[in-house]
């Protein structure tokens, strides 16, 4: 697959605390590339390093479809996370103006200004003040402005924030579909859901370091281990008995077990004891979700594992 | 340097489609229009009461088209006739206006007083312009003297006592002319002068531009399309074209009404070379200010939360205002100086001192437009650098430590 970006060793300090350390990675043609992480685990930043907004220490980031030097910002469609629009413009003024800046022709920039519009149920408020707008209809028209001229890497911070879920999927479905023409898509994002759903790879990072990357499946595969939800009363030691079982997690009369890598969920069942009071019992791999809020809140399950395999 | 005519080009676009921009660059001037106005309605009805002055002659030694012609030669507002009233018979000037009764003849004229009857209202003036009757019957008395022509004249000519300065006599100039060369002076002056507030108080708003660009959070989105560089250089040249419509606003709807109201030939007063450096150090000055207006307004995130380090800077331009007293009464005085070489004060000051000075100080002039050019670079590249970092941040005013920082780094 032709790599459109890389990024290579990047590190950032603000005063004396260390924002970036060492983050490397590559987004491709046609894929959507997903950065995760907690508040403050550096997203922001690796991508203002990106758009030229900052400048990192060290580090370099190559634009590999673009001869020359600076940054190609025509073929960049970048989508901030503290974005607005100026308040007493037109829509179809300020859309016009921010492809105009991107050096795309005019003409052709109210047509598609026009099918967006129509596109994400915006149609007739192409004449309506900016300041007219709501919440979400100004994330469209931003989210708009930032693909109308036709970029070859789109750079998405947060896109779903403040979105509504039908908004969010008229977004889901936008972005999915420019990847599939071939658009290079770096998104960073909370809703781990979304990400699991649409994502290609991912590259995880907390307190500005790497913590995972890689593709979705080798991700999962890797550290989405099974867990066994057990709905009933039973013993914790009793459970911890059961082979294979890393750790117990109990709450109220639920028990979570987080078994091993290797783990034949099949075959593993056959191992539970008898005598188990079972009023309900569930049986899958960890979600994104799950492992994200574990490298947040430094639970360690990772480490755990790491220790497991040491 | 195109993206810069990108962003010019939009914010002209977007102020002039906003509607508190377009009465903003009519309410001044037609503010002012009005207070011109008024103050000539006053102006005309006072005029309006000299303009008819009904004069009656009694003339017994045939004068009258001698004085008549000193009359149109005089311009006065007068409506001259001859009656064969005598004086005995002037009794009903209580109930007239405007007018008098002048009766020559040659007991007045050998005893040299001649005798006026005026209405109780008479324009004030009226007694200065008859004592300009007294040329021609002077004439005739040295006439009957039995003197030459050339005599006569000698003693028409009589001693007057003109103010001549060391100035006025190099360069020749009556008083008279000196007088309407002051008017010609002014006018390049008070052009400049309308130039330069225009476009400082548009400069102002610059600033509003710039934290409104924080404010609306946008500065993110359109820095991903052009460097900060590019977006201020922008907003100092669509500012300043935005100062320019609004100076050909306030011209154009002023000068006719100057026109209208008055004789002075502006156009023709405005034509000279020296309009050119005047203009010039208008648009410097402004140039200078929108410098460090853009720069400001970039560490604001709202206006109305001002700091007192950003509202000092505020009032930078409005320094020269101080100083109007001091440097109108002496244009080449100690105050007047200092405020040629600070370069906040600079453009105002030396507007103010050509318009005053007959002489202008040119070594002054350069070594001022030299400060105020080495100013405009230093406060370009300082805003350059505080405007990169403080367009992005959001929603906090930057202290000046800082901005200091900035500025260093």
């Amino acid at each position: 697959m032709e790599t459109m970006v890389t990024v290579e060793g990047l590190e950032k300090s603000f005063k004396d605390k260390k924002a970036l350390k060492g983050i490397s990675f590559e987004v491709h043609k046609g894929e959507i590339m997903a950065i995760l992480g907690p508040n403050g685990a550096g997203k922001s930043t690796t991508i203002r390093n990106i758009m030229g907004i900052m400048y990192p220490d060290s580090g370099s980031i190559t634009f590999h479809n673009h001869n020359g030097t600076g940054i190609p910002r025509n073929k960049i469609g970048y989508l901030p996370e503290e974005r607005g629009l100026y308040k007493n413009v037109k829509v179809m003024d300020i859309l016009l103006y921010l492809a105009d800046l991107k050096d795309y022709p005019i003409d052709k920039a109210k047509v598609r200004i026009l099918a967006y519009l129509k596109k994400f149920d915006l149609e007739g408020k192409e004449n309506v003040s900016v300041e007219e707008l709501s919440k979400g209809m100004g994330q469209k028209v931003q989210f708009i402005g930032s693909i109308i001229h036709e970029p070859e890497l789109l750079i998405l911070d947060e896109p779903f924030s403040g979105l509504d879920p039908v908004s969010q999927e008229i977004f889901k479905d936008e972005i999915r579909s420019l990847a599939n023409k071939g658009t290079a898509i770096l998104l960073s994002s909370h809703q781990m859901n979304l990400v699991e759903e649409m994502c290609d790879r991912l590259f995880m990072i907390q307190q500005g370091e790497k913590v995972i990357y890689g593709t979705l499946e080798d991700v999962k595969k890797q550290y989405a281990n099974f867990k066994c939800t057990i709905h009933g009363i039973n013993n914790i030691q009793e459970l911890e008995r059961i082979p294979d079982v890393l750790r117990v997690e109990q709450k109220d009369d639920s028990s979570v077990l987080h078994l091993h890598k290797d783990v034949e969920p099949s075959v593993w069942l056959k191992k539970l004891p008898d005598h188990l009071a079972i009023n309900e019992l569930k049986i899958n791999r960890i979600s994104l979700h799950e492992i994200f809020i574990d490298i947040a809140t430094d639970k360690n399950l990772l480490k755990e594992e790491g220790v497991v395999h040491a | 340097m195109r993206n810069s005519m990108k962003v010019a080009k939009w914010e002209i676009k977007r102020n002039l489609k906003n509607k508190t921009f377009i009465i903003g660059l009519f309410i001044t001037p037609i503010l002012f229009l009005v207070f011109m106005f008024i103050g000539s309605m006053f102006g005309d009805s006072d005029t309006a009461e000299s303009e008819t002055t009904t004069v009656f002659i009694n003339d017994q030694l045939d004068v009258y088209p001698a004085l008549q012609e000193v009359v149109e030669q005089s311009e006065l507002n007068w409506e001259m006739q001859t009656t064969e009233l005598n004086e005995s018979e002037v009794t009903d000037l209580d109930k007239e206006e405007n007018t008098a009764y002048i009766f020559i003849d040659e007991v007045g004229l050998q005893s040299g007083i001649i005798p006026v009857y005026t209405s109780d209202e008479i324009d004030p003036y009226f007694i200065n312009q008859v004592q300009l009757l007294s040329a021609p019957l002077q004439a005739i008395k040295i006439s009957q003297l039995g003197l030459s022509e050339e005599e006569a004249a000698t003693v028409m000519q009589g001693v007057a006592f003109i103010e001549t300065t060391e100035e006025t006599a190099s360069v020749g100039e009556s008083p008279d002319e000196a007088g309407l060369g002051n008017v010609e002076r002014l006018v390049p002056g008070i052009f400049a002068g309308v130039i330069l507030l225009s476009i400082v108080f548009t400069g102002m708003a610059i600033f509003q531009s710039a934290s409104q660009e924080k404010k609306d959070k946008i500065a993110e989105i359109i820095l991903s399309s052009l460097t900060p560089g590019d977006l201020m250089q922008g907003k100092i040249i669509g500012y300043f074209v935005l100062g320019l419509i609004q100076v050909v606003v306030f011209i154009g709807l002023i000068l006719p009404f100057v026109l209208w109201k008055t004789d002075i030939p502006i156009i023709e007063y405005l034509l000279v070379p020296e309009t050119v450096l005047l203009v010039g150090i208008a648009i410097l000055s402004y140039l200078m200010f929108a410098a460090i207006f853009v720069g400001i307004g970039a560490t604001m995130a709202d206006v109305t939360t001002a700091g007192n380090f950003q509202g000092m800077v505020m009032m930078l331009p409005f320094l020269p205002f101080i100083m109007i007293g001091p440097v109108l009464s002496d244009p080449s005085g100690l105050v007047a100086q200092i405020g040629t070489y600070i370069p906040f004060t600079a453009p105002g000051v030396l507007i103010m001192r050509l318009t005053m000075l007959e002489e202008w100080p040119w070594m002054e002039i350069i070594i001022s437009l030299a400060i105020i050019i080495v100013s405009i670079l230093i406060f370009m590249k300082l805003a350059g650098k505080i405007f990169k970092v403080g367009i992005l941040m959001y929603g906090k005013n930057a202290s000046p430590g800082e901005i200091w920082k900035w500025i260093r780094a």
